[in-house]
């Protein structure tokens, strides 16, 4: 009986340990390239570690561990860099994040629904030209726009132009997109200046993020059955009374986790941001993540980065279980 | 409470026709159904009268108003969907008010109707409910209330009952005609279900690839079908048929099956004195097949020849299906009978309840 019962427990415990010694070879890996540097990182958070003390790391002799200075000196904007506030670049991050998705779910919910009109020609073709900005690379895209905005050159200034020649303006706009830093809006988020050139941003991000939420709402749409809208017409509901009434509640549960998930893209968009504007000017379009680079690449405080590195995970992680929260509080409609 | 008129209405998807020349008219207060097999186009019909589809040639007709250019929601009509179509982002009794909230019928009645159409249907206790959280049957007894609420003057149901099981369907269906009498207004409901049209309709409208059959009572459907598709198509199991030649001898009338004659009776042979050697369609319901020990002694029987091929025993009937030469048959016959799988027997065809369709044309001749 006794014996029964611990061989019992012994066959239990090797199954329930078989997972784990799968797990294993991706453990080790993970802990190679995940665990390691991430403690690593945290360690020199602590520390003054500058390029000097690359080669020899924590064994360096001149390596000081100085508390946290490096968090403190992030927070009271006391590194000697121009032009840097952590709340200030933070308030913008999250605005930065949560305008481009107040436009593009609206834009792409809209765009699907006019694009699924019964008997609308050429639909495919327009649905397949509105993939293109989601494959294009975005470093030719920030590129185009670059251009697109630049000061004697761009499209952008010259049409602003030809506009301006229509009510009799003729003299050429010169719009310095990416260098005016006199914000045209004062006061529109306080705390945190909106430059043209985030308004720049947001029109050549437009274009690369509306897409995305166009195709998640033209499938969303496709499973809404279509005799709901032929009982609501029924009922007397006019056009726009469907799309608010039907429509919209109804590409709700998919529209939530794609602007969850836009939101976290366009909040770390590193690439985009780094090509067009390099954060500037005076670093009223850096992100969390540029800066970060900044940090490591032109200036070389491996300490300060990670100190900043840290700091954006604990953002990051409070992000995700915010949006995580808001995704999971929206179950359809259909499940039980 | 309102009339419906189909006049010449032709449906046609591209250069398909799916309804040709439909002519209907559905009295006030009337419940009529629609039957038909799948795909004969009785939805469309319904979905013409909806205003959900154009049609494409002819009148339709609500009261005294041709609706054929009126937007759905202003021909004052209800639709029942076979899906329900319920909101299913709104809670039950929003999914009731929708249409009335359009309407902007002030609140309070708002209130009043749909809690009165809910007590009407047993559903006051779900009203709060999303329709997700309710039964196949509680959702279409919302729909019904949806429909209710509006108060309208038609009403249309496109197979209601269809997802339901065999038992609520029979419940339903008695509620939905004991709703119709309640409310005194014109129903319009669609099946391809023949009980549920029996059962239900005041009169049926029977279509067959989108042509109208017959459109007269359940009784006289039943007994005396226009033409062999009606014939078929109404009563369960179907009616029997065979294919025969008539031969006039004298004053006598014989149906050849080739397997077995039968004579008609005297008081019924003026219709085919002068079709001797016509081919036709020979028809008798299987509750005019009896088995010989206990067939009605009243009625103008003629033995037939034929060997019981399988039986099925309902505890209130017997159904015997029989075979004569290359003709199979069925027979609805007394529980008590003793013929077994096997036997071959003399079974009685009660010649006053025989129908003669002729072979060409499949209309009755009579
Ligand atoms: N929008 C449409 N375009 C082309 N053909 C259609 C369309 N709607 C229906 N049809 C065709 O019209 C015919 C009749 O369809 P309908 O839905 O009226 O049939 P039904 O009698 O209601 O059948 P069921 O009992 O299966 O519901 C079918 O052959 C169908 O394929
Ligand atoms: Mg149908």
């Amino acid at each position: 009986m006794e014996i029964a019962k611990s061989s019992k427990k012994k066959t239990q415990w090797k199954r329930a340990s078989l997972p784990y010694f799968y797990l294993l070879p991706a453990f080790l890996v993970m802990g190679v390239i995940t665990f390691y540097p991430l403690i690593y990182q945290l360690i020199i958070s602590f520390t003054n570690f500058e390029s000097k003390d690359l080669l020899l790391g924590l064994k360096s002799p001149d390596l000081q561990f100085i508390g946290f200075k490096n968090y403190v000196d992030i927070f009271t904007a006391a590194l000697p860099v121009e032009n840097f506030n952590f709340f200030r670049v933070l308030e913008f991050n999250f605005w930065w994040a949560l305008s481009n998705v107040m436009l593009h779910v609206p834009a792409g919910v809209l765009i699907a629904t006019l694009l699924n009109t019964e008997g609308l020609w050429l639909k495919r073709i327009y649905r397949a030209i509105y993939i293109l900005p989601v494959v294009v690379p975005p470093l030719v895209v920030a590129t185009v726009w670059t251009n697109i905005f630049d000061e004697r050159y761009g499209a952008m200034n010259q049409l602003l132009t030809s506009i301006g020649t229509y009510f009799g303006n003729t003299a050429p706009v010169y719009i310095r997109w990416f260098e005016d830093v006199k914000p045209p809006i004062p006061g529109f988020l306080p705390g945190a200046p909106l430059t043209l050139a985030y308004y720049a941003m947001m029109v050549a991000n437009f274009w690369l993020g509306w897409p995305f939420m166009s195709v998640v709402a033209t499938g969303a749409l496709q499973s809404i059955p279509r005799d709901l809208y032929e009982a609501a017409s029924i009922d007397g509901a006019t056009g726009t009374q469907q799309f608010w009434g039907i429509t919209v509640p109804l590409l709700r549960p998919a529209m939530i986790p794609a602007a969850v998930y836009g939101f976290t893209l366009s909040f770390n968009l590193f690439n985009f941001v780094f090509f067009m504007t390099g954060g500037g000017p005076a670093r009223s379009t850096e992100l969390l993540v540029t800066f970060a680079y900044n940090l490591v690449r032109n200036l070389r405080w491996y300490g300060v980065a990670a100190a900043f590195a840290v700091i954006i995970f604990v953002v990051a992680l409070i992000v995700f279980l915010i949006t995580n929260r808001i995704t999971r509080a929206t179950q359809n409609y259909q499940e039980a | 409470m309102a009339s419906v008129t189909y006049k010449n209405v032709v449906k046609k998807f591209g250069d398909l026709t799916i309804i040709k020349n439909l002519n209907i008219a559905v009295e006030d207060k009337e419940f009529l159904v629609l039957v038909g097999p799948s795909g004969c186009g009785k939805t469309t019909a319904l979905r013409l009268l909806a205003g959900l589809e154009e049609i494409t040639d002819g009148e339709i007709i609500i009261g005294d108003r041709v609706v054929n250019d009126v937007a759905p929601k202003d021909r004052d009509i209800a639709m029942v969907f076979q899906s329900y179509a319920l909101y299913p982002h709104l809670s039950v009794y929003d999914n009731m008010a929708f249409g009335l909230k359009l309407r902007k019928t002030p609140k309070d009645e708002i209130k009043r109707r749909v809690d009165e159409a809910a007590e009407i249907l047993g559903i006051t206790d779900l009203l709060q409910r999303k329709p997700r959280q309710l039964s196949g049957g509680q959702r279409q007894r919302v729909a019904v209330g949806r429909a209710i609420v509006r108060e309208p003057k038609v009403f249309l149901f496109d197979e209601p009952l269809s997802n339901l099981d065999a038992k609520l369907r029979v419940q339903m269906r008695a509620e939905i005609s004991k709703l119709h009498q309640r409310l005194q207004t014109t129903f319009i409901y669609v099946t391809h279900d023949q009980t549920e049209a029996m059962t239900m309709a005041t009169r049926i409208a029977v279509i067959n690839k989108g042509n109208l059959q017959q459109l007269d009572t359940p009784q006289n459907l039943y007994d005396s079908p226009n033409n062999l598709f009606v014939a078929g198509f109404i009563g369960s199991p179907a009616m029997n048929f065979f294919p025969a030649k008539i031969a006039v001898n004298g004053d006598k009338v014989i149906v050849d099956t080739g397997d077995f004659q039968v004579q008609i009776p005297a008081s019924h042979t003026a219709p085919y004195k002068g079709l001797n050697g016509h081919s036709v369609i020979f028809g008798i319901r299987p509750e005019n097949i009896h088995d010989p020990e206990f067939a009605p002694q009243n009625i103008n029987g003629v033995s037939v020849s034929s060997k019981v091929d399988v039986t099925e025993l309902m505890g209130n009937e017997t159904l015997l299906y029989l075979v004569s030469g290359k003709n199979t048959f069925v027979g609805r016959v007394d529980p008590r009978s003793k013929l077994r799988v096997g036997n071959t027997t003399q079974v009685i065809f009660d010649m006053d309840k025989i129908h003669i369709f002729d072979a060409n044309t499949e209309e009755a001749i009579r």
